[in-house]
């Protein structure tokens, strides 16, 4: 009777001090902070205004992206069209190549023996080019080459004797000067009568004018460079 | 009867050594149940040691005093949580109360006045 009196109060004095030791464990660990219902309205009023602010941003976000787009837009079709302006520019410029319809005109250095008796003894200078794209830039001519030597702003046609230069580039006989325009008013212009091509024809000079639907001129093969000139702006 | 002390007291040191590695863990919500359990159980633990020096120990009285204590303080507590009202002092009172009753009649005891 005894040993089992001690017994049971072995045992209850075995689960008080597993309790005593769970307590004190649970109290010794962190406790969260326990929301009373102050705290909870609080919580909850912020909790309600931050889904507001969330649901406000979240439609800021929308429209900034809205007008991301549209800026991406804007950019793609400003750079369509500056891409297009530079394209423009370089055939403006002469840096392409250009085909089109326009005329053809072979100028050749008769041999002696074969030009007519009257003809007066030449051979084709500069000038004749000259004055032949300078004839064609007047009947609206787009685009020239002579002997594939594109004709831009800054080309010279000019004689290094016994050679003929366009943009430094030394030129031989037979020349051919290629336009681009409409092919009636440049072979009107050239062939009218009494015009270049008569008197090139009566100094003794081969010229042939032939009027095609597709001529090619090349593009000016050196490099621009401008080394002296700048914009000008008015009021600078 | 201090031998009634010294085994509640070897008890007490082998259920905190149990307690202290046994790897379970109780949520800190139910803290509070846990107390009133740990109350339950030293009212009991001096109760006993106290029947025991006066010779009237009833392991029958013991036990069902020890459980039924424990019982319904943990349900003060419950009702207590619910109502938001903290019943469960009145346990705390009470154990507290007779806590003390019991260790003053186990000093008297001892000291055989």
């Amino acid at each position: 009777m005894k040993g089992m009196k001690h017994g049971s109060i072995v045992l209850v004095a075995i689960i008080l001090g597993v309790l005593l030791a769970l307590q004190f464990r649970v109290s010794s660990e962190p406790q969260p902070a326990v929301a009373s219902g102050e705290r909870a309205r609080e919580l909850t009023n912020e909790l309600s205004e931050l889904r507001k602010e969330k649901q406000s941003l979240a439609l800021d976000v929308a429209d900034l992206e809205e007008r991301v787009m549209t800026a991406r837009q804007g950019i793609g079709q400003a750079e369509a069209a500056i891409i297009n302006e530079i394209e423009k520019h370089r055939v403006l410029a002469g840096l392409t190549d250009v085909a089109g319809p326009g005329v053809e005109i072979i100028l050749q250095n008769v041999r002696r023996s074969e030009q007519p008796a009257d003809a007066a003894v030449f051979s084709i200078r500069d000038e004749e080019l000259v004055m032949l794209v300078n004839e064609l830039r007047g009947a609206g001519a787009e685009a020239i080459a002579v002997n594939g030597q594109r004709i831009i702003s800054t080309s010279e046609i000019r004689l290094a004797f016994p050679f003929i230069n366009v943009n430094l580039i030394r030129i031989s006989p037979p020349y051919t000067v290629s336009a681009i325009g409409d092919p009636e008013a440049l072979r009107n212009m050239v062939e009218l009568s009494g015009g270049l091509v008569e008197i090139l024809r009566d100094w003794g000079i081969d010229v042939q004018v032939e009027v095609l639907d597709e001529v090619i001129v090349p593009a000016y093969q050196g490099t621009i460079r401008l080394e002296y000139t700048s914009l000008y702006k008015e009021g600078d | 009867m201090a031998l009634s002390i010294w085994i509640a007291g070897i008890g007490l040191v082998v259920g905190i050594a149990i307690g202290w590695n046994i790897p379970l863990f109780i949520p800190a919500a139910y803290g509070k149940y846990l107390g009133i359990a740990v109350l339950a159980s030293l009212d009991s633990v001096f109760g006993g040691i106290r029947a025991a020096m006066e010779d009237k120990f009833d392991n029958v009285v013991f036990l069902s005093g020890f459980i039924g204590n424990a019982l319904m303080a943990a349900l003060l507590v419950f009702i207590g949580d619910r109502l938001g009202v903290e019943i469960y002092i009145a346990a705390v009172v009470a154990f507290g109360v007779r806590l003390f009753q019991n260790l003053g009649i186990i000093r008297r005891h001892l000291f055989n006045r």
